[in-house]
């Protein structure tokens, strides 16, 4: 990699590294921290998802049950063990989905295609059931209340960079592994899979290890959240929290490392402005979607990164880590 | 170059879209009350007819001049009966709209959420609606208020009122269908816990628990049919109520056995929505009835919502008007809508006079519960054509004293104890 191209992709990381770094000290009001910290949490969801989609080529539709799954061992540990607990249930939410995706996994990953997206669905959706339905020990659909990060976490600033750091610790790993030769392979397996058994590489269990991989990431966003809202719901675990993902990292763009970070911005602004004008959310985000598919099927970043490409007559754009061929 | 003179023609529309025009009234003088109701989806009629009462509400109070000076201003937002959003929303309305109070919520699941964010930022959050027991009892917090019954009073009254019946026309046994969910079960608790504590002698010979908006319920009806109640005790809310009584009608059902629905199964819709389909005898009780108490304040809350909206309202929207007028109160007793502390005591113990209350009785807010005490009725269907589209309505009403239905501290203790 020359030393240009680096500078390229490396550019647009700094710049909103840099803005959500300083922003809590140039805020006009602390809405904006409240925006900031579900931005970057859902950022971390659909970054860590897109690996699965947009990288690998797995459309799964149950990363909810992971998400759910970090919210509720901070809930639950926070709710029966004390405050104390918070920060040890983020990390233990987060071996938890990897105990949980080495189990799912092997089974999702028997079938391809539609039916694994069926089958992820599936478990995702007994897993809400358990959480909807075991009263005692969940709470069921009332959630859980009162989640309070510790100490000094307590404080909004605090637990937003709190939450930056481990977000920008995350994003970063997922970078690297974007850019190591496993990440090569993910890409080949989304491309080709006969081609990668053919080069002597396992399909199965490449899959395996990046869908722990992003499990696990994703249970992290689910537990930062929980600190955010102070509580826990249900809905965590729901199949739309699923759907809501994946659409984000659509608008943002799959075929883009930064695509869904695109895309977890613009969703939460949208929701949130159309949110407070109108009931009719639902449709404005319907046409948002539907203009973004016909028109831009390569999403907010991978419509600017050509059109960059474009102006500068160049071919290949910011094709930070996936490649050009991301429609396939 | 065609296609992408198209692209750029979608880009615009989309910025024209997203642009949306920014409405905002910037007055001097207001409190602000930001709402969070469903207004799409199965529980979005109990949204709108609570933000058309609110409207009315704050337009009847504004041109009276305001509460101690102040204009009163509503915010809405579609809840969309998520916890997570409305915890998002809810933190929108105090940190960027800096709202006064937050206000509403159907689903107890968003209410339990928002509740949390009342405790955080020390904001007073006016219930009206979600009807979970817990809001008052394991999970309360000093900043929030209810001004609708929860399903304690409904099932207390319930329970006084199969007491009251097995003296006259005994029964023993008793079977109950509700959604599975906390609101279905929490009803069934109750119920029986009211029942044990009067000492009612009954045999359960069945619960039946379908999700929430199941689309066919003939297993449970002929599972229950084959049970033999003399009651059926029913735990629905809104679409859930008219499906199951459609569907039960032609299995003669309603003949065989009581049925018998405290908390929502008076909701005006179900009227509206089955007409002359609806049988006779069903035991049905609500919040709050376009038909009784006969006051003048009633029939006035009543003939004003329709005039309004053009349609009767469900039971919902009598305990978002007064949660306004509580609110408009409070304000005029401390003189400002900022000392949230002041506002909490002018809350706790504050009488209100509500449509809902017969004459002679008086609604308040109970200082420890800061769950407002009513009387509660519960009543019969009968043929009544006065509030079309329903052709009937419910009469024959027992009415149960406000003192009677609340929660007793031993109830209360086994709860925040845990």
């Amino acid at each position: 990699m020359d030393f240009k191209r680096e500078f390229k992709t490396l550019v647009p990381a700094l710049v909103g590294f840099l803005f959500f770094a300083v922003l809590p000290a140039v805020r006009t009001s602390d809405y904006q921290l409240t925006i900031a910290s579900n931005t970057i949490i859902w950022a971390l969801f659909a970054m860590s998802f897109n690996m699965l989609f947009g990288m690998t080529g797995m459309l799964s539709f149950g990363q909810a049950l992971y998400f759910g799954l970090g919210g509720y061992f901070v809930g639950l540990l926070v709710c029966h063990l004390g405050a104390g607990w918070f920060v040890p249930a983020v990390f233990l939410g987060v071996l938890g989905a990897g105990a949980l995706s080495l189990i799912v996994g092997p089974m999702v990953l028997r079938l391809t295609g539609v039916y694994f997206t069926i089958l992820t669905l599936a478990f995702a959706q007994l897993g809400w059931g358990i959480v909807v339905k075991w009263y005692d020990f969940t709470n069921g659909d009332d959630g859980i209340q009162g989640i309070i990060p510790p100490g000094v976490l307590g404080n909004k600033v605090t637990y937003y960079y709190f939450c930056f750091f481990l977000v920008s610790l995350s994003l970063w790993l997922l970078w690297r592994i974007s850019l190591s030769p496993f990440g090569l392979i993910l890409r080949c397996v989304r491309q080709n899979p006969d081609r990668v058994r053919f080069l002597g590489r396992r399909v199965k269990r490449n899959q395996l290890r990046i869908y722990v991989l992003s499990s696990m990431f994703t249970a992290l966003a689910g537990a930062l959240m929980a600190g955010v809202d102070n509580s826990v719901s249900t809905e965590m675990w729901h199949w739309t929290t699923s759907g809501e993902v994946i659409l984000m990292c659509i608008l943002g763009g799959i075929g883009q490392f930064y695509g869904p970070f695109a895309g977890a911005v613009l969703m939460i602004l949208i929701e949130d402005m159309v949110g407070a004008r109108t009931e009719m959310w639902s449709m404005v985000i319907g046409i948002i979607m539907l203009v973004m598919v016909l028109a831009f099927p390569k999403g907010v970043v991978g419509e600017f990164a050509n059109l960059a490409a474009r102006l500068t007559k160049k071919s290949g754009g910011m094709e930070v880590g996936l490649g050009t061929n991301t429609r396939s | 170059m065609r296609r992408s003179g198209w692209k750029i023609a979608m880009a615009l529309s989309l910025a024209a879209v997203l642009l949306f025009p920014l409405i905002s009234g910037a007055q001097e003088k207001v409190i602000k009350i930001g709402a969070l109701y469903p207004m799409t989806g199965r529980a979005g009629l109990y949204g709108l007819d609570s933000v058309a009462a609110m409207e009315m509400a704050i337009a009847e109070i504004n041109a009276k001049g305001g509460a101690a000076g102040y204009k009163l201003d509503a915010l809405y937002t579609d809840s969309k009966v998520k916890p997570d959003y409305a915890v998002h929303v809810a933190k929108r309305y105090i940190e960027e709209d800096k709202v006064n109070f937050l206000f509403g919520t159907v689903s107890s699941g968003v209410a339990l959420a928002v509740t949390e964010v009342s405790k955080q930022y020390k904001k007073i959050f006016i219930g009206t609606d979600a009807a979970a027991t817990e809001l008052t009892v394991d999970n309360l917090q000093p900043y929030y208020f209810r001004v609708s019954n929860d399903t304690f009073q409904s099932m207390a009254a319930g329970a006084l009122y199969l007491k009251g019946m097995q003296a006259k026309k005994p029964w023993k046994k008793i079977a109950f269908i509700g959604p599975d969910y906390a609101y279905g079960h929490s009803q069934w608790n109750e119920l029986r816990y009211n029942l044990d504590k009067l000492g009612v002698k009954y045999e359960v010979v069945g619960e039946h628990w379908p999700k929430l908006a199941q689309p066919d319920y003939t297993p449970f009806i002929t599972t229950i049919l084959n049970q033999k109640p003399d009651i059926l005790v029913a735990g629905f809310w809104g679409g859930d109520t008219v499906a199951f009584i459609k569907q039960a009608l032609p299995y003669g059902l309603f003949d065989k056995m009581l049925y018998f629905h405290p908390d929502a199964g008076g909701n005006y819709e179900l009227m509206s929505a089955m007409g002359d389909e609806l049988p006779n005898g069903l035991i049905l009780g609500a919040r709050h009835y376009n038909n009784w108490p006969e006051t003048e304040g009633n029939k006035a809350f009543v003939d004003d919502f329709h005039k309004h909206t053009g349609r009767y309202p469900s039971y919902c929207a009598e305990a978002a008007y007064e949660g306004i007028y509580a609110i408009a109160k409070a304000v005029e007793k401390v003189g400002n809508p900022d000392d949230t502390e002041a506002l909490v005591k002018a809350f706790e113990g504050m009488k209100l006079k509500m449509p809902e209350d017969p004459d002679g009785f008086t609604s308040y807010i109970d200082p420890a519960s800061h769950q407002i005490v009513q009387v509660q009725a519960i009543g019969v269907t009968e043929p009544n054509d006065k509030f079309p589209p329903a052709k009937k309505m419910l009469g024959q009403w027992k009415v149960f004293k406000a003192e009677d239905l609340m929660p007793p501290k031993d109830f209360i203790e086994a709860h925040t104890k845990k």
